[in-house]
């Protein structure tokens, strides 16, 4: 039973983690490059939702107070998290994909938008040490720690929430993918670049639209992660990351339910890799799978073409 | 020199020796987010044969021999990571390096997760004198025929491989000459400090070498000089000077400095620091040129 | 040395359901200047392509001076006698001049010594001088050292043939040269073309511009829809009725058809 319960934890775990996953993959997808601004935005999405609620910010504490008073403070953040990343997104967009210059196109000039990604990863993240410290930031849930048992199997409700939560946004997100106007425009960006903007499609209007989406997904994920685990710091980017981008592998690269199935598939494969070999192993088998996919079969469970045709 | 001097000058030589390793298989086109696994073996590896045989071995050979060692993994393993292209290439190094971290965090005989201690001292009079060959062999390499068929390989591998290149060959030369240098600044490491845990060669130190390289430049073997020069330097500059100016959150913030650089160095010169045209121009070679001839102002009609 | 520096029989190939080359049979001797010409989309890239091994061939024959290349990798095709220039300009962008005229050494320098030389360490060595050389002889020694993405058009095409010439092959392959060369160029290009030619070297050139094919070639070779609808001399092509409807169509538009001056 105790194996069923790490199941379960994992699935939970992996719920919070699937939008991030679906995050990386629609850039990769998109964009044609790994955007390691992804698990920055969702921790920065993190510690904003627990500086609202605990008062932290760099400014306007005293305001929210005023307007949602102490225990609602958990809405202020949720906005607060949304619109700053959000916001964000845009800036970032600005700075980096604006910039693809592929004069040459050779082997690394395809690299920019990847380093561009990881020079806002180092600032966020130094941000944020600089501005609350680089210990664990503990602010109490607002749910508090309710749980839930089948039998012997416990499942905690913040966490069903978030996963319940996650699926519905992906499953909006893909609905959107298929059926809107917008959707058909992203759809064009990502199989024919060129044609597409041939055919109508703004895609200096789009890019920054798909920016955005992302980045919110990043938030929300954040904003749940805060509420269920009520810890956070400055490096839980880094964990995230690891399941998301080995989901979107696992899944195949630019494919959005792939990213949700290998988003969960990967959080249980975590939670059962810690409670066999214990944490440090763990990255064992999560890595050596990824590794052996990278090489074998590329486009992973549910990918069908290869992404980028070489490039980043 | 002053003990704060010294150990700067440690950190730059050693990352400069990095960055050469991830310069090599870059200045191709193969973008190796892994360069803490190689580092990682290197210490290891150069510990351990100095372990095992009771600090018999003259530090030297074990460096050597875990160059050897490393240098043979990565032969093995460039045959499927070679295949791979763009992106997943990246993620692909990037999940050796942390198979390779994994795996060392849970050998007891290393030392498992407490670290390992390692014999034998290596100090600044050893590790300038080789970071100094690194560079020379670098620019050495560079220069050859083999290095302009790497940087050909990078612009165009198809019409390399009509020109009779052998595009796997040289691809596979890069990469393991690349994960040597990598495994010696490893060692080197080890035997400086003379202890080495796996949490200490993370993934972090791999994004920074790789930056440090994109950003110096690959078109020339200046570029990863400049790039570690550059980047281990001036943060440090800034938090000098910051603090004794007493600007407190610039010092903090430096690395933001450092983030927001990158972003803006990849809008204004995607190529890094140091490109092929601007090595020509500044040595002159374009100052250089011949008189015009009949044949310019031909063209140029 | 046998009579034909180049045969090919029956050459096939389909790119998915379309047939691109229809049962392609030429030779080419030694010491010849062949010209390949044909309407767009008639395959004569193709057959170039077919020919270095960047596609491979369905069926058919490719023999280079009596030996069977037609199953040979392409990095070794070089090694056989036989080089190659672009229709688009496939200079490598950052590297110079005489770097790329460098690479076109590269399939005789593949000897340890030669390949772990410091060429640009030391720049009087043997191989930069005789690149450089082979610049000069083409009328663009002025530009060495110079990073090629920044050179005028004309002038990168030229390295691209000296780029294919230094690598010695028996047989040079030229796909649209003169493309893009004003007068003084082409001039220049087919001077170039008949020195090589008379060091023994046979040319195989793709061209639309017919003048320059009159004035170089002294064979033809005319594709349409991927199969080969002519071979004879320049003053019998623009006589031939497959060819004129090649080129004319069936009514009497003017095109780049191979006329008499």
């Amino acid at each position: 039973m105790l194996v069923i319960q790490q199941l379960v934890n994992g699935l939970m775990l992996g719920g919070v983690y699937v939008m991030v996953a679906v995050a990386f993959t629609l850039i990769i997808g998109m964009l044609n490059f790994l955007n390691f601004t992804i698990p920055a935005l969702f921790m920065f999405a993190a510690v904003l939702m627990y500086a609202t609620m605990t008062g932290t910010l760099p400014f306007g504490n005293d305001l929210i107070l005023l307007i949602f008073g102490t225990d609602y403070r958990w809405i202020a953040g949720i906005i607060v998290a949304l619109v700053t990343i959000a916001l964000a997104s845009l800036v970032i967009e600005r700075f980096t994909y604006r910039y693809m210059k592929a004069k040459y196109g050779d082997a690394t000039e395809h690299a920019l938008p990847l380093v561009s990604s990881l020079g806002f990863l180092i600032i966020f993240e130094h941000f944020v040490v600089s501005t609350w410290g680089s210990d664990p930031l503990t602010a109490t849930s607002p749910f508090g720690q309710g749980t839930y048992s089948i039998g012997t199997i416990i499942f905690s409700i913040p966490q069903i929430v978030s996963l319940t939560l996650s699926l519905i946004v992906v499953v909006l997100l893909s609905v959107m993918v298929k059926a809107t106007k917008l959707g058909r425009a992203l759809r064009a960006i990502a199989e024919r670049p060129d044609t597409a903007i041939l055919m109508g499609v703004d895609v200096g209007r789009i890019v920054p639209v798909v920016y955005v989406i992302t980045g919110l997904l990043c938030a929300i994920s954040g904003v749940l992660f805060t509420i269920n685990y009520s810890t956070v710091d400055a490096y839980v980017g880094d964990t995230v990351a690891t399941v998301a981008i080995a989901g979107m592998v696992l899944g195949g690269l630019g494919n959005v339910w792939g990213a949700i199935i290998g988003g969960l598939f990967i959080g249980m494969l975590e939670v059962m890799s810690i409670y066999i070999v214990g944490a440090d192993f763990a990255k064992v088998p999560i890595w050596g799978l990824l590794l052996v996919i990278l090489v074998f079969k590329p486009t992973g469970l549910f990918g069908h073409t290869l992404i980028g045709k070489g490039k980043f | 020199m002053s003990g704060y001097l010294e150990s700067q000058l440690i950190i730059l030589c050693l990352s400069i020796i990095y960055a050469y390793g991830i310069f090599l298989p870059a200045a191709s086109g193969q973008l190796n987010l892994g360069a803490a696994g190689f580092i990682t073996l290197g210490a290891y590896a150069s510990a351990w044969f100095n372990a095992s045989t009771g600090a018999e071995l003259p530090i030297w050979l074990s460096v050597f021999l875990a160059m050897l060692f490393t240098g043979g993994i990565a032969f093995l393993i460039s045959f499927p990571i070679l295949r791979t292209r763009g992106v997943y290439m990246v993620l692909a190094t990037f999940a050796f390096a942390e198979v390779v971290a994994g795996i060392v965090i849970n050998v007891e005989e290393l030392g498992a997760a407490a670290g390992m201690p390692v014999d034998g001292h290596l100090d600044v009079t050893v590790i300038v004198p080789v970071t100094i060959f690194v560079i020379l062999f670098c620019f050495y390499f560079m220069s050859t025929r083999l290095g302009v068929a790497l940087r050909s390989i990078h612009d165009d591998e198809n019409v390399a491989t009509l020109f009779g290149v052998n595009v796997r060959a040289a691809k596979v030369a890069a990469f393991t000459v690349g994960a040597m240098l990598m495994s010696l600044g490893g060692s080197l490491y080890g035997h400086h400090y003379n202890y080495i845990e796996a949490q200490t060669f993370n993934v972090l130190l791999s994004i920074y070498i790789l930056l440090y390289v994109l950003m110096g430049g690959t078109q020339t073997a200046w570029g990863p000089l400049i790039g570690a020069v550059f980047f281990i330097t001036v943060p440090e500059a800034i938090r000098g000077v910051a603090e004794s100016a007493g600007i407190g959150w610039l010092a903090e913030g430096r690395f933001m400095l450092f983030g927001a650089f990158i972003v803006l160095l990849m809008v204004f010169r995607p190529e890094g620091v140091m490109t092929r045209t601007l090595q020509d121009r500044m040595s002159g070679a374009i100052l250089r040129r011949k008189q015009t001839s009949i044949d310019d102002a031909a063209v140029r009609s | 040395m046998t009579k034909n520096v180049l045969e090919i029989s029956g050459m096939h190939k389909s790119f998915g359901g379309l047939k691109v080359i229809d049962d392609v049979s030429f030779n080419v001797s030694h010491g010849s200047r062949t010209a390949l010409i044909g309407p767009n989309g008639a395959g004569k890239t193709t057959v170039f392509n077919l020919l270095t091994g960047v596609y491979a061939i369905d069926s058919g024959v490719i023999t280079v001076d009596g030996e069977d290349i037609t199953h040979v990798l392409p990095k070794d095709r070089v090694t056989a006698g036989m080089s190659r220039s672009f229709q688009n300009i496939r200079l490598m962008p950052h590297l110079s001049t005489v770097e790329n005229v460098i690479l076109g050494q590269h399939a005789r320098a593949r000897k340890l010594s030669s390949l772990m030389f410091p060429l640009g360490l030391l720049p009087k060595n043997d191989w930069r001088l005789s690149a450089e050389e082979a610049l000069d002889n083409a009328g663009i020694g002025t530009y060495p050292g110079e990073i090629v993405a920044n050179l005028p058009y004309g002038v990168q095409k030229r390295i691209e043939v000296v780029r294919a010439l230094v690598s010695q092959p028996k047989l040079l392959l030229l796909d649209e040269p003169a493309a893009g060369l004003n007068e003084v160029e082409t001039n220049q290009l087919q001077e170039l073309l008949e020195q090589v030619s008379d060091q023994g070297v046979t040319i195989l050139v793709v061209e639309h511009d017919m003048q320059f094919v009159r004035n170089l070639c002294d064979h033809i070779v005319v594709l349409n829809f991927g199969r080969k609808i002519f071979e004879g001399t320049p003053e019998t092509v623009h006589q031939d009725p497959a060819v004129l409807e090649a080129y004319l169509g069936t009514d009497d538009e003017v095109s780049e058809a191979p006329h008499a001056s």
